[in-house]
């Protein structure tokens, strides 16, 4: 009885600290705002109790609601072309190629250095005026004139192009983790059936990562949906809110970006559209959960 | 006894954890090097002699970056010489100042003295983080500040939180040598002038990757403050869209600038990506000849000495009103806010007397001269030398700079004015419309905000703008 109680004092005691940390750090911030929805506060004065008007307001809050369709386009484009692309850079770099390591090493280098410096590096890339691209394009007579690569028309494809970048080596990463997992005498079978490469990758390595892709793309879903570091840096939402995204839109609200800023801070506002934008982020993941069940149960 | 000892360390994390996290009263008046603290330590009599007893801390937090060194270089200078044992620790913090204040005074440890600007005043103010100066002025500081002390800048409900020390000037900055490019000899004083010269540089220049103008359109209610604002107040309407005559907005003064601006990119004479340009990108831009003008405030001379040293041959000149005609001045930007002493110190003599010392003719004369802003305080502006510093003469202060009322603060919903012309800018539409669209939500944003009390319609029937011209050369 007493080395029961031991153990449970060992195990509680271990999980304290984290589940201090995710108390104070992580639930508390929650509720924090959530208090703040049915307010009207600005960071000073009164808190004016203002019921649903908060959510009123959000519902016919049109920066709102094309920040919600820029987030759909932004994190759609980012989710179609960086899963397949790291799958298959994954399947390319899980064979015994020469100098494997390193090109690992590459494609994840992305993925440590801070957003904030990528996003200048970009800036420094793509601007229309002395950017990197546009005089390589323009040397080599590809384009005839310089492209507007942050202007209203490719402001979304470039910050789409940034999120693929840095996210390709993480996601290839997790896939060459599923790639090891996936047992060898299943390829030779294959081989001694006469079965060809593309054969091979449609029916049996698709398949045998299913368990394994459905939890990266729900990972790849949440983590578009909420992204807004690297845009709030190459373009703080702009031009013209071509590139504001949901949670970049509640970051502005509730920590005006910089002096000078156009928005005033709202906590209540921020909160409420805080709060609604979690849950159309959770709405989207359980609806893919729900329909990628089948991925789980292929083998 | 290994598990014990395992659990019990992990107990004792949890303990450590837990102290951390709460508030321990009996360590808020310890000294911090980490954090530095306000209520620091000592109990020292505030006018103790020098060398004698512990010394007066004071922590003195800023954000400028501009004038860094040379603060920390007079603060020392204050804590060697000055004579109530004070000693003044100054903390620059360049990012997060907001915040790292809020923080400060949510938790006790605010610094003894601040400072606030154009944008954190009124915020502070109604945090009650400021200390109303009104019983510490004389009368000799109240004459010589007075000209600059203003309702919603450093004055509120009749009490003074801060005192001015310099501003800005807004004008057009040019290059001298693009303009002799397109053969145009002098700089435009009508919008007309001003969209012809981007016209003729562009057509000069395109070859060599040169435009005539540019605006940094990223953030472009920061872009239209700095531009549309001292055209339109030149002109005799307010630059921020409120109309003190009537207490309500109305944004059809706007129209003809943006028109103009308008009419500049659909030319093809501005910067391409102007949409995605910053102010620093767009100075790196001029400082290396690409860009024949841009409108911005008196902070440019000391940009192109330090951060972005430049050969070209750059001047300032006064900004074009819309047809020529006068009726007004340029605002007088930023010029209300400097120090401000924490409402939660417990050694405000202390600070006051710092401040003292801060606000003395000698340090703003000598600010001024050194070129880290021009003085808004008419006496010493009244004085001093011209700043030491390339292209400043351009910037100093005339008859046709002031100070205008403030616009009220308001919230308002959907696109704010920057956002909303700039979209007009870029892919046109009815002027007409966006201007009444943004009458109606400014004004009910107004309405909103007079009503629970959080800001005032100030209403003057009689402002004649015209009659600002001069003020700020009283001497």
């Amino acid at each position: 009885m007493r080395m029961k109680w031991r153990v449970h004092v060992e195990n509680y005691g271990f999980l304290l600290p984290s589940f201090l940390l995710t108390a104070v750090l992580g639930i508390y911030p929650i509720f924090w705002a959530m208090r703040y929805m049915f307010y009207d506060y600005k960071g000073y004065g009164d808190m004016i109790y203002i019921g649903f008007d908060n959510f009123t307001r959000l519902w016919g809050d049109e920066l709102f609601w094309e920040a919600v369709r820029n987030t759909i386009v932004y994190a759609g484009g980012k989710i179609a072309i960086t899963i397949p692309l790291s799958l298959i850079i994954a399947v390319i770099l899980d064979r015994g190629l020469k100098g494997r390591n390193f090109l690992r090493a590459l494609y994840f280098m992305p993925t440590v250095i801070s957003t904030a410096v990528i996003a200048v590096v970009f800036f420094i890339i793509f601007n229309s005026y002395n950017g990197l691209l546009n005089q390589f394009l323009l040397k080599n007579r590809l384009i005839s004139g310089a492209i507007d690569w942050l202007g209203p028309d490719y402001a979304m494809l470039t910050v789409i192009i940034l999120a693929v970048w840095g996210a390709i080596g993480n996601y290839m990463l997790l896939f060459l983790a599923g790639l090891q997992s996936i047992p060898g005498d299943l390829y030779e079978s294959a081989e001694i059936d006469g079965a060809s490469a593309i054969q091979k990758f449609w029916k049996i390595t698709v398949p045998m990562l299913g368990p394994v892709m459905q939890m990266i793309i729900m990972l790849a879903i949440t983590v578009s949906l909420k992204g807004y570091e690297s845009i709030m840096v190459l373009t703080e939402g702009g031009p013209v809110g071509k590139t504001e995204v949901m949670y970049l839109y509640v970051y502005k609200l509730l920590f005006p970006v910089s002096t000078g800023s156009a928005m005033i801070q709202e906590i209540g506002y921020g909160s409420a559209v805080g709060f609604a934008t979690a849950i159309i982020v959770g709405v989207i993941t359980g609806f893919y959960f729900m329909l990628s069940r089948r991925l789980n149960k292929i083998y | 006894m290994k598990k014990l000892s395992a659990a019990l360390s992990a107990v004792t994390l949890s303990a450590l954890l837990l102290s951390a996290c709460s508030g321990n009263n009996n360590g808020a008046n310890e000294p911090s090097a980490a954090a530095p603290n306000a209520q620091s330590s000592d109990k020292a009599p505030e006018s103790a002699p020098a060398d004698k007893g512990p010394k007066t801390k004071l922590v003195f937090w800023t954000f400028d970056r501009h004038d860094n060194e040379y603060i920390k270089e007079r603060v020392d200078n204050y804590n060697k010489t000055n004579q109530d044992n004070i000693e003044v620790e100054v903390t620059a913090m360049t990012e997060n100042y907001v915040q790292s204040v809020d923080i400060a005074f949510a938790s006790k440890q605010a610094p003894d003295i601040l400072r606030p600007n154009q944008d954190t005043t009124i915020p502070f103010v109604k945090k009650g983080y400021l200390e109303p100066l009104d019983g510490y002025l004389t009368e000799e500081m109240k004459t010589k500040f007075g000209p600059t002390i203003q309702d919603q800048a450093n004055q509120f409900d009749g009490k003074i939180y801060t005192l001015p020390n310099f501003g800005y000037t807004l004008r057009l900055v040019y290059n001298k040598d693009l303009f002799a490019k397109a053969g145009i000899a002098n700089p435009p004083t009508t919008l007309a002038e001003m969209v012809d010269a981007a016209k003729k540089i562009t057509e000069a220049g395109k070859a060599d990757g040169q435009y005539g103008f540019a605006l940094n359109f990223k953030a472009p209610k920061s872009a239209l403050d700095r531009s549309a604002r001292e055209i339109l107040q030149l002109s005799g309407i307010d630059g921020f869209g409120y109309d003190i005559r009537t207490g309500k907005f109305d944004f059809s003064g706007f129209k003809p600038v943006i028109d103009a601006f308008k009419q500049m990119r659909d030319d093809g004479s501005m910067l391409p990506g102007v949409e995605s340009l910053d102010i620093d990108p767009l100075r790196a831009q001029f400082a290396q000849g690409k860009i024949g003008m841009y409108l911005s405030y008196s902070a440019e001379p000391g940009v192109y000495q330090n951060q972005f040293p430049t050969e070209i041959n750059w001047g300032a000149a006064q900004a074009p009103s819309i047809d020529g005609n006068i009726k007004g001045a340029a605002g007088f930007a930023n010029s209300g806010q400097w120090l401000a002493i924490s409402s939660q110190s417990e050694k405000k003599d202390a600070a006051w007397k710092f401040l003292t010392y801060m606000y003395s003719d000698e340090l703003l004369k000598d600010y001024h001269e050194k070129g880290y802003g021009l003085s808004a305080v008419p006496s010493i502006a009244a004085q001093a030398n011209t700043p030491a510093i390339n292209g400043v003469e351009g910037f100093l202060l005339t008859q046709y700079d002031a100070l205008w009322p403030l616009p009220p603060t308001v919230t308002v919903q959907g696109l704010n004015y920057g956002d909303a012309f700039f979209k007009y800018v870029l892919s046109g539409g009815s002027l007409d419309d966006i201007v009444a669209d943004l009458n109606k939500r400014y004004n009910e944003a107004l309405d909103k905000a007079v009503a629970a009390g959080e800001t005032k319609a100030v209403v003057d029937p009689g402002f004649d703008p015209a009659k600002l011209q001069g003020t700020m050369l009283t001497k």
